[in-house]
């Protein structure tokens, strides 16, 4: 190569798409045609000269392209472009070029890229399909909305209420004023049942009662009810397994709206609630494994219509809770009815709702009393079954063997009160280490006061305990962000190996952790860590401004591990927690960065709170 | 306000200076100079240089390779790089290990005082950026001092000086090897090529300078003779 060249430009263009399906000698002359401009955030936006237009190749730096109005259209790093929008359409184009990152930017001049496009088809191609992908993101700024709307964007505003001691006559008449099919009762503004049309027909009229009747007498009382910052897709769920229509959606304990079937019909059909559908419809093992199988492509579906991260979590679990009670019907239709109440707990993540790829099955039972021989059978038979099928599914066996076909996990509500209290009371490193599953626990299926019981006492135990409190906080401190990773990155970018970092244990965990003891510290009676953090924020337990940061880290974190998961999916690798550097993006790796400083700092907090340790 | 005066004069005597005439190209460079200190370094043309020797010691090591690339109004012009390896006396020995140029590249080397004569041509309308400047001065002046210009004042923006200052402004003490080039890059996110081929070290040089200017406040806001120093 001539000597006035330089290799470091030549050899990032070559490897650039679609620079790289030129000739070397065009590259050569592409090159010869570059200016170099480094950008600092200080300057805030970059000064696009449109009567001048030119493409801008990101070096390195962060940038983000916004519509006049500040609406996102596109985030740009090392390797991309930007300004080729008005070269292609020829219009002039007012979109604003925002700094995220200081870094170095190529222009290439327009004649250039004109004539690249004019004497290569791909590179051409390429520009023409990065413009309509552009413009695709342009107008389609709520492709959020598919299936993790939220049931606050479909439910009535309007909420009609009568009181317990109106009559049925005056009932009816409102409900045909305003045209509703169903009335909240509400006493002294607390929620004490729900009048529909059904009741008024099969409690009132089938029974030729008369209009004088009190509303109390016909409603049903104690309602199933919904929050109102559930998924649309959570309400459709607990409609179908109910055999209901309406839900009285509650916000601190407050009826603020109802929620109907037809809204939910209204506002489409989802996929996963199809899932569970057929879930609960397969009438042996053999057609649940086949349905599982499906689990995958919902997840990668998910994870391709860009939703959540914790809402896809939420999705995924129930469908996890969904198989896990056809197991147990599917089961008992052989074994007949319990000999006892009881209880199908789980723990872990499927607890908190985050599962995701590759979650294994953490569970247990909590019995009414001490079993005899024959009803011990029954429950080795029922849980070995479920158990055995889970794993079938896809959800493997419990390497600690915390599960309900585990004798030492078939314990009576008595044994699991004493259980708990011995690692509260004395907590050693077992006991810490246990901590982290059975403390987040949630009732699948069975006798929920068995876990509420068990549940209140838990809180009870744990609340300004200030001893197990501190050690949980020592245990959970032990291990911490990987934040020297990245300075480790930048010298190992010159292409030596690099070790992934686990985005579970290194990140998503960790905040989990942190979440807990707030949450144990205060008694709060929720597992997932965002209705945690919620909670906690209302009762004032947690610093707003961490809550929040912590709140958002949980969400990039767990996003990156999604998407990550989504493309070895794709590309039928191991799914794994782990991620490379070099697959991140500059501006992906900064923010990875903070995510990571936030959980940092909220580690200190917890030493400085619970440990009074600076 | 003093280091403005003292350049200002500086310049002036250069300019005035008889034994300096013979070469116009250097008259030019000063004249440059002298009308630019004002002037903030976005409107500032500049030339990056980087020089490849046999040895540190401009007294008894030779020049092998230099390459420069300028900066026209805040933009390095990759397309206006030039490279020139030069004669020499003896072999490049054992620092062909370092700069990559072997005894049988020199073939199409030209003299010393061609590429001597060439390079002031390059910087008459620019002003020189080097990293750790002092060297490559050195070498420059000993060899106007052999064609017969007594040279002991040349400008430059040294970039090493540059973030010299900026750590010191920080921190108290630096660091072993935290000034090399790619340590500073580093610090400023920028790529990490390998070192030492002149013109790919002209390179970095240039795009350093661009970074550190942005971090010193923008171009706009920084005059020359805030940066400039004398040699």
């Amino acid at each position: 190569m001539d000597n006035s060249e330089l290799q470091p430009i030549f050899d990032f263009m070559r490897k650039l798409a679609p620079f790289d399906t030129l000739q070397e000698q065009t590259i050569k002359q592409c090159c010869s045609t570059l200016t170099i401009v480094y950008y600092s955030k200080a300057q805030k936006l970059v000064h696009v000269d449109t009567n001048q237009p030119q493409l801008y190749i990101v070096r390195t730096g962060a940038f983000e392209v916004s519509t006049q109005q500040g609406e996102l259209i596109d985030r740009i790093g090392e390797g991309q472009f930007f300004g080729f929008s008005g070269m292609l359409s020829g219009e002039k184009v007012v979109n604003q070029v925002h700094i995220l990152e200081d870094g170095l930017v190529y222009h290439l001049p327009a004649s250039m890229f004109d004539q690249l496009r004019g004497s290569c088809y791909q590179f051409d191609r390429f520009f023409n399909r990065a413009f309509a992908k552009r413009l695709r993101n342009q107008s389609s700024l709520d492709r959020n909305a598919i299936d993790t709307a939220r049931i606050t964007n479909i439910m009535s505003k309007e909420l009609t209420t009568i009181a317990p001691d109106a009559t049925i006559h005056d009932a009816a008449m409102l409900m045909s004023n305003k045209r509703v099919s169903s009335l909240i009762v509400v006493d002294q503004k607390q929620l004490c049942g729900i009048l529909t049309d059904r009741d008024l027909r099969s409690r009132v009229l089938a029974k030729g009662l008369g209009g004088n009747l009190s509303v109390a007498s016909a409603m049903t009382q104690d309602p199933t009810t919904i929050e109102s910052n559930s998924l649309i897709f959570e309400a459709m769920l607990k409609m179908s397994e109910n055999n209901i229509h309406h839900l009285p959606v509650m916000s601190h304990n407050k009826p603020i709206a109802i929620i109907t079937s037809t809204d939910l019909i209204r506002s489409q059909s989802s996929q996963p609630l199809l899932l569970i559908g057929q879930i609960q419809r397969q009438p042996n093992l053999e057609s649940l494994i086949q349905v599982s199988q499906k689990i995958p492509d919902l997840l990668y579906n998910l994870i391709s219509s860009d939703a959540k991260a914790s809402e896809i979590g939420r999705i995924l679990t129930s469908v996890t809770d969904a198989l896990t009670r056809r197991l147990i019907a599917l089961k008992q239709k052989q074994l007949g009815p319990e000999p006892m109440r009881f209880c199908w707990l789980s723990f872990g993540s499927q607890a908190r709702q985050d599962q995701m790829a590759g979650s294994d099955q953490d569970n247990a039972l909590i019995l009414e009393k001490e079993t005899t021989e024959q009803e011990a059978k029954y429950f080795k038979q029922l849980s070995e079954y479920v158990c055995c099928a889970l794993n079938e599914c896809g959800f493997p066996f419990c390497p600690g063997n915390i599960m309900a076909q585990n004798p030492v996990w078939q314990l009576t509500l008595q044994q699991w009160l004493q259980q708990f209290s011995k690692w509260i009371k004395s907590p050693d490193p077992t006991a810490l280490l246990h901590a982290s599953i059975f403390f987040d626990m949630r009732p699948i299926y069975g006798e929920i006061s068995l876990f509420d019981q068990l549940q209140t006492s838990v809180l009870k135990d744990t609340k300004n305990n200030d001893i197990f409190i501190a050690a949980l906080s020592q245990n959970a401190l032990q291990s911490t962000p990987p934040l020297g990773f990245f300075r480790s990155f930048v010298i190992e970018r010159d292409g030596r190996e690099v070790k992934g970092i686990d985005l579970k244990h290194k990140g998503n965990a960790l905040i989990n952790d942190i979440i807990r003891i707030y949450a144990l510290s205060v008694g709060i009676d929720e597992v997932n860590t965002s209705k945690r953090i919620e909670r906690l924020v209302t009762q004032s337990a947690i610093d707003k401004d961490i809550a929040m940061n912590l709140l958002d880290a949980w969400e990039f974190i767990a996003h990156k591990r999604l998407t990550n998961q989504g493309r070895q999916f794709n590309q039928a690798q191991t799914v794994s927690n782990y991620i490379l550097p070099d697959s991140l993006s500059s501006l992906a790796r900064h923010q990875l960065k903070d995510a990571f400083k936030v959980i940092y700092e909220a580690q200190s907090t917890i030493k400085l709170k619970f440990l009074r340790q600076f | 306000m003093f280091q403005k005066w003292w350049l200002n004069n500086k310049l002036k005597r250069l300019i005035s200076n008889n034994k300096l005439n013979k070469s116009t190209h250097l008259q030019r460079h000063y004249q440059y100079l002298f009308t630019q200190l004002n002037k903030p370094v976005s409107d500032i043309n500049f030339l990056a240089l980087d020089i490849e020797m046999t040895g540190l010691d401009h007294k008894k090591d030779e020049m092998v390779s230099i390459g420069i690339i300028p900066i026209i109004k805040g933009q390095i012009q990759p397309g206006y790089a030039q490279y020139k390896l030069l004669k020499i006396q003896g072999s490049v020995g054992q620092s062909a290990t370092i700069h990559g140029v072997h005894d049988r590249d020199l073939t199409t080397a030209l003299d010393t005082s061609e590429v001597i004569e060439w390079l002031l041509q390059q910087c008459q309308d620019k002003v020189l950026v080097a990293h750790h400047a002092l060297l490559d001065i050195q070498f420059i002046e000993h060899a106007l001092l052999k064609l017969g210009i007594p040279v002991h004042q040349l400008f430059a923006v040294d970039t090493l000086q540059l973030e010299k200052q900026r750590i010191y402004r920080k921190k108290q003490f630096i660091k072993n090897g935290e000034l090399r080039l790619n340590a500073c890059r580093e610090r400023y996110y920028l790529p990490i090529y390998s070192a030492h081929n002149a013109l790919t070290d002209a390179l970095a040089c240039a795009e350093l300078l661009l970074a550190q200017l942005n971090k010193m406040g923008g171009l706009e806001h920084i005059k020359l003779q805030d940066i400039l120093r004398k040699y």
